[in-house]
């Protein structure tokens, strides 16, 4: 079909993800703002040996670049390449005081607050840029970041890679639900159905899906068009805190009096082989939480087994009244698709891109430890405001999307605390368990708004002059 | 100890009341302090907490200057508002998050005051997204209006505006003024701890740079609860 964009001038992270299995991000800061423009000119003609060429949205014959190479810039980023005030100016407000100035609105307080950053984003003002080489061999991350030190400071760098079977350390599969495309041709979400997402969602410079309003473009057009926003975040996981929440959770279920409700005596078997009541509660514990089975199969389409039979779509299902997902689960705040919430014109409005890979040692529930592990996730949107920063503040902490829920946060990724955390556990007769005492499962460690420029764009500030 | 004053203490003490010192403070002293400690315009509207119950039921106090500041100026904007009344009930009714919402007409201002939950980009958004429209016709009477129209196509400059004209809403505790004043010059609030009683001055030179403001956040009779949690326990759907 015809596109509204050439693909060659579209970084190739944003519309789709890469299928390697290795990332690492580099956290640069410009010191030689001459070095660092050859550098990006030389990002975008591919003619240089010592440069790596920017991975393109155009799709490839064959297995495509042994590495990918994406960049996103920081307002002090796009300072130190001396960018024009007035060009500054045009940007978003939320970008320009940068992911540290809004910690307490994206719920980045306590233990995540930036002042407990380890480095480099311990210092904002030094982070300049985030290049990420993708790749499935270690040689070739290095062989690309060796290339990048030729031309800028690296400060830090945060390795990930994909675990096993699409899982994250709390032993969930990921990434099953994202938004798609009439322009981006995605064969995993070939049946999906829910709508369509206009390319404003993403990409700036085009219609979006709130009715009339147009996110405004960072000026020039030749910077601002077909570009887009990340929010990186480092996010650790407490893969022992979680696990060891859901026996607590388990052992208090035991002795309730509406338990049965929750799991009818006799059906443990139901929600996996061999798993004995206490067992089979921390398992639903852990599907109400999420929204969906560990093994992605959504609570709202099975609430009674992981493994249904026939077996059921992992994308095509709903939150209606009935849907025994609870509200406050994780999956049913960031997206609450078309169910019923507060705001109105916002179902499918705050959609955005979620892309990443974990960090750090692998997690053994049979021998727990208390290691540092997460998640290096990229999530994209044409605008942080509107998308990441209202699903943050408003939905995944605060939940003012269902009377129910308001007042608690995401039990997964929210910001709370053991003191005052509560989630209503939904049962077949319609009540509710209430269970409190949680903490925090997924600290903040770090992270950058960036802006994603288009290829053009890249040139662009390779021009600048002074 | 006494707590008997010494005769500096009582005269310092009186010099409030004294009208020559009075005139000496307005003519010299608080001009001499605003020169040497100018202090920034502190944000407006309320401020992100972590507790749930700080971020429903919060207060937003618009004021936007008239164009035209004449009571001819002032009709036009009562007209405004009068020719858009069900689209401002339609509006409060979709976006879901606000409680009340109020127009005034203060000398030459048009003013619009508040009670909405959670976010207030999200708030803005959501209402331009609703009804965009009503805004459209108050930008066109007021200054720096213009610019923002229509406020759909300009919706990140538009929250930017609102904000700046939103009140500062000077803190329920008054020494947290010290850290709100630190953090608006980018230093770590309160290193080293501030004075106490240096407060008298910084509030002065606070309202020298925001000569108007909501003093709190407004207090409330009971707990903050949403629009929605009121609307689902009355039955009134949400």
């Amino acid at each position: 079909m015809n596109k509204p964009f050439n693909t060659e001038d579209l970084q190739g992270n944003i519309l789709r993800g890469y299928t390697r299995s290795l990332v690492r991000h580099l956290i640069l800061e410009v010191t030689d703002r001459v070095a660092a423009r050859a550098f990006l000119s030389a990002s975008v003609s591919g003619e240089s040996k010592d440069v790596p060429t920017i991975t393109r949205e155009t799709p490839w014959v064959g297995p495509g670049p042994v590495a990918c190479f994406n960049i996103g810039l920081t307002y002090e980023g796009l300072r130190a390449l001396k960018l024009s005030s007035a060009s500054l100016a045009t940007f978003p407000t939320e970008f320009i005081q940068g992911m540290t100035k809004r910690a307490p609105k994206i719920g980045d307080f306590g233990d995540s607050a930036p002042e407990n950053w380890p480095a480099p984003f311990d210092r904002p003002e030094r982070v300049h840029m985030v290049a990420s080489i993708y790749a499935n061999v270690m040689y070739d991350l290095d062989f690309v970041e060796d290339q990048v030190a030729k031309a800028f400071n690296i400060i830090g760098k945060r390795d990930g890679r994909g675990l096993a079977d699409g899982r994250v350390f709390f032993d969930y599969t990921d990434s099953i639900s994202q938004p798609r495309f009439a322009e981006a041709h995605d064969p995993k979400q070939k049946y999906v159905n829910e709508p369509i997402d206009p390319l404003g969602t993403l990409l700036l410079g085009y219609p979006t899906s709130l009715e009339n309003l147009i996110f405004r473009v960072p000026s020039p057009d030749a910077l601002g068009m077909n570009g887009s926003f990340n929010a990186f975040r480092v996010l650790s996981q407490n893969a022992k805190g979680f696990e060891d929440y859901l026996s607590e959770a388990a052992d208090f279920l035991l002795g309730h009096k509406d338990v049965d409700h929750l799991l009818p005596p006799g059906d443990e078997a139901k929600i996996g082989k061999g798993l004995d009541r206490r067992g089979a509660l921390r398992e639903i514990v852990a599907a109400q939480f999420l929204g969906r089975w560990r093994n992605g199969v959504p609570y709202a389409a099975s609430p009674d087994t992981p493994n249904p039979d026939p077996e059921v779509s992992l994308t095509n299902f709903e939150y209606d009244t009935e849907s025994r997902c609870p509200v406050g689960s994780h999956t049913r705040r960031a997206n609450p698709r078309g169910g019923k919430i507060v705001q109105r014109i916002a179902n499918y409005s705050r959609r955005l891109v979620r892309r990443g890979m974990s960090y750090g040692p692998d997690f053994d529930p049979a021998k727990p430890d208390i290691d540092e592990r997460g998640l290096l996730g990229n999530f994209i949107g044409a605008n942080l405001g509107a998308q990441f920063e209202a699903v943050m503040c408003d939905w995944i902490n605060l939940g003012l999307q269902d009377p129910d829920i308001t007042g608690s946060n995401d039990p997964v990724l929210g910001a709370n605390t053991k003191e005052t955390s509560w989630f209503d556990l939904s049962l077949n007769n319609g009540r509710t368990i209430r269970l409190r005492g949680f903490p925090r499962f997924i600290n903040t460690r770090g992270g950058a708004y960036t802006f994603l420029p288009s290829v053009p764009a890249i040139e662009y500030l390779s021009k600048i002059t002074g | 100890m006494t707590d008997k004053l010494g005769w500096l203490d009582r005269f310092v003490n009186s010099l409030p009341n004294r009208w020559w010192f009075k005139l000496l403070s307005k003519y010299v002293v608080v001009p001499f302090w605003v020169w040497r400690d100018p202090k920034p315009k502190l944000e407006g509207g309320p401020r992100n907490s972590p507790q749930p119950s700080e971020n429903v039921q919060r207060m937003m106090n618009l004021i936007m200057p008239l164009k035209d500041k004449s009571p001819l100026g002032r009709a036009m904007a009562a007209l405004a508002i009068a020719q858009n009344v069900d689209e401002i009930f339609a509006g409060l009714d979709n976006v879901g998050t606000v409680h009340t919402a109020r127009f005034l007409i203060l000398h030459d201002n048009i003013c619009m005051i508040s009670v909405y939950d959670g976010d207030f980009s999200n708030y803005i958004r959501d209402f331009i997204g609703t009804v965009g429209s009503v805004f459209d016709g108050i930008m066109e009477l007021v200054e720096g209006g213009d610019a923002l129209n229509p406020t759909e196509h300009h919706i990140e400059e538009f929250i930017d505006w609102v904000h700046a004209h939103d009140l500062f809403q000077a803190p329920d505790f008054p020494t947290d003024l010290f850290g709100l004043q630190d953090a608006a010059k980018g230093l770590p609030p309160n290193v080293p701890a501030h004075e106490l009683m240096t407060l008298p001055r910084e509030l002065i030179l606070q309202l020298h740079a925001n000569p108007n403001l909501s003093l709190g956040g407004g207090y409330r009779a009971y707990p903050g609860f949403s629009a929605a949690q009121v609307r689902s326990k009355f039955g009134v759907g949400w």
